[in-house]
């Protein structure tokens, strides 16, 4: 009876109540479809770590990320990728070589990071091929060929074709160069790499850098996500000298960033329902001092304050509650209809890919946003719902009758 | 006979620490079961205040009041609404029905917070619809029954809990004469016929009338307390 006395209190004035439960199905709207953007962005920016930038996970030296020095190699390139390839849940593989130095062209020089790669099985891995925006991806009878990020390119004003000269220290600390002709320009999200990765074959980096047949890294790709805990423990058995790490592991700054991204999300939809929960307050401290000789008829005929204060806060979470299904039955309705991603690019390309977020937005709704937003909501019912029903239960019958 | 109210040396003073208003002053009441009595008195004599003094609405600042030999004198808030649901029915001047319930569940209402099952509450709701002359209007909300309907609702919540007594305040003020009437009637014939003790507080010379007790208040004082008929239980 006290939910259908309830019921039937908040649609005493249809318009106050319509007004409060529309508010709270935008707000709702609103903050769920943020919180799809941020989920979709973080995702997106996982995806991109784990498909195209680190893999899900990395075999080292446990000594070569400290300096990157040349000399502490993982091992010999057949016999690592053979081991790898066994492991049950591994999709693909490849083994680079890296080392860091220098690379000019006639009028300008920049650091680079230098990553020698087998074409195959690194576009396999990454996909890098699917990258090049400007001449070819390795092409065959090219001596010495080289890829240049895009902003590297703009940098160094460098374009397909053109020479370039990388020099760095070998294995024995002697400072090499090698001549190298741009094959072709690429263009990852990532626009920090693009300024600083140039890939080149690994036998030529290895070559110069005197350590032939070997790699420095190797970047593991698996059937799913879910398996990258379990086949790490697998392969730090096979591998007990090296270091395996995983994306989490390898690339921090990622997994915080799509974190702290999910949650700043999520402290929004908070901030929209406390600004709603003072409007529910407001609506049902006026339905409380409206009906105060009512209340204090109820209190008279015998209905204890916790019933009272039970009455209250129904009323309080239906106002709340019956807005909120709408609010997420419309950002579940948004979200689909912009399941191709909403391009941003005119506004925000350059700062997001600085960050290493794609321009193009695709928002995803999950069912854990789903319930934290509801949480979310049934807390704001309840923080509403404290002031009006103190107010009501303070109320003296005698006093109450007599307005 | 049965004593149903019992108010000692009963006093109400209003701003006491200020300007005093002895609204009740040194009141003694008994009332038996069974009698129909009328609280008369010009307006601000008192009787509404020593209705709620009656009912447990207000305490007293001095003497005591017994409901079927129980002190509700010092009784905790809660115990005095348990108290209430259980044993006093309120008729108040403004009908004060629900208005978003129907004229079956305002009178239900009562014996759901008395924790009475469906059976029970269908029956006695059915009886006492019946009683008034509302059988027809069990579903139908207050704003779509007339001033003397809603009233009529009103004794027969007040009746739901089966109270020890009914306090009714100004029960007739903003009836025309014919429902007046009509209410007075039906309260009469429960008085009569289920020896139910109705006490009013009123201005009305047509329950002045019917009533068989009148005691009349002229600030706060009782100055006559008149048996105008023999009472017939």
């Amino acid at each position: 009876m006290l939910l259908t006395l309830a019921w039937r209190n908040i649609w005493r004035n249809k318009v106050r109540s319509l007004v409060i439960i529309c508010s709270v199905a935008v707000g709702l709207w609103a903050g769920a479809f943020i919180v799809a953007v941020y989920d979709g962005m973080a995702k997106d920016r996982i995806r991109t770590v784990i498909q195209e930038e680190v893999s899900h996970l990395q075999i080292h030296h446990p000594a070569f990320k400290e300096d990157f020095e040349p000399k502490f190699v993982a091992g010999d390139v057949d016999s690592l990728t053979a081991k790898i390839v066994a492991v049950p849940g591994v999709k693909s593989i490849t083994a680079r070589s890296i080392t860091r130095g220098m690379m000019a062209n006639a009028s300008n020089s920049s650091g680079v990071t230098v990553i020698g790669i087998e074409p195959a099985s690194e576009n396999k891995t990454t996909g890098l091929q699917g990258r090049i925006i400007a001449g070819d991806f390795f092409p065959e009878g090219k001596r010495n060929p080289i890829l240049v990020g895009n902003k590297l390119a703009e940098k160094l004003n460098i374009k397909s074709g053109n020479k370039v000269v990388l020099t760095f220290t070998n294995t024995h600390n002697n400072l090499t160069s090698g001549a190298f002709k741009v094959v072709g320009i690429y263009q990852s999200i990532n626009s920090k790499l693009d300024g600083t990765n140039v890939y080149v074959l690994r036998q030529n980096l290895n070559a110069l850098l005197t350590t032939p047949g070997k790699a420095h890294e190797c970047a593991i790709l698996l059937n799913n996500d879910d398996l990258v805990d379990s086949v790490k423990l697998q392969l730090q058995a096979i591998f007990p000298d090296l270091k395996v790490e995983t994306w989490r592991q390898v690339s921090p700054e990622s997994d915080l960033i799509a974190t702290y991204t999910t949650q700043s999300a999520i402290i929004m939809v908070v901030i929209i329902m406390i600004a709603l929960a003072f409007g529910i307050v407001n609506t049902m401290l006026m339905a409380v001092l409206e009906r105060t000789r009512e209340i204090g008829m109820l209190m008279a005929l015998g209905l204890k304050k916790g019933k009272l204060l039970t009455m209250i806060i129904f009323e309080t979470f239906l106002l709340t509650l019956v807005g909120a299904p709408f609010g997420l039955l419309v950002a579940w309705a948004t979200v689909a209809l912009t399941q191709d991603g909403i391009d941003i690019s005119a506004f925000a390309d350059k700062g997001l890919s600085e960050y290493g977020f794609s321009a193009i937005l695709y928002p995803i709704l999950s069912w854990d946003s789903v319930y934290q937003i509801i949480v979310i909501v049934v807390c704001a019912a309840l923080f509403s719902a404290i002031f009006p029903a103190i107010k009501a239960i303070r109320l003296k019958p005698v006093e109450a009758i007599r307005q | 006979m049965e004593i149903v109210i019992d108010a000692h040396n009963v006093s109400k003073v209003y701003n006491p620490e200020t300007i005093p208003v002895h609204a009740v002053n040194n009141v003694h009441l008994h009332v038996e079961r069974g009698e129909f009595t009328a609280l008369v008195g010009p307006s601000g004599s008192g009787k509404t205040t020593l209705l709620n003094l009656l009912g447990g609405l207000d305490r007293p600042n001095e003497g005591k009041i017994v409901i079927n030999g129980t002190d509700i004198t010092d009784m905790k808030e809660n115990q005095l609404i348990d108290f209430r649901l259980n044993n006093i029915g309120f008729v108040f001047q403004s009908f004060n029905l629900i208005p978003v319930l129907t004229a079956k569940e305002n009178i239900e209402f009562i014996m759901l917070l008395q924790g009475a099952s469906k059976k029970q509450r269908d029956e006695r709701v059915q009886t006492l619809l019946k009683e008034i002359g509302l059988s027809d209007k069990t579903n139908t909300m207050p704003s779509q029954l007339s001033g003397g309907q809603q009233q009529r609702v009103a004794v027969a919540r007040a009746l739901a809990s089966k109270p020890q007594f009914i306090l009714a305040d100004e029960p007739t003020a903003n009836l025309d004469s014919k429902s007046a009437s009509d209410l007075l009637d039906i309260m009469a014939k429960l008085n009569k016929e289920e020896n139910m003790t109705f006490i009013f507080s009123t201005h009305d010379s047509r329950v002045i009338e019917r009533a068989r007790r009148v005691v009349t208040l002229v600030d706060g004082r009782i100055t006559s307390d008149t048996a105008t008929f023999q009472i017939s239980h």
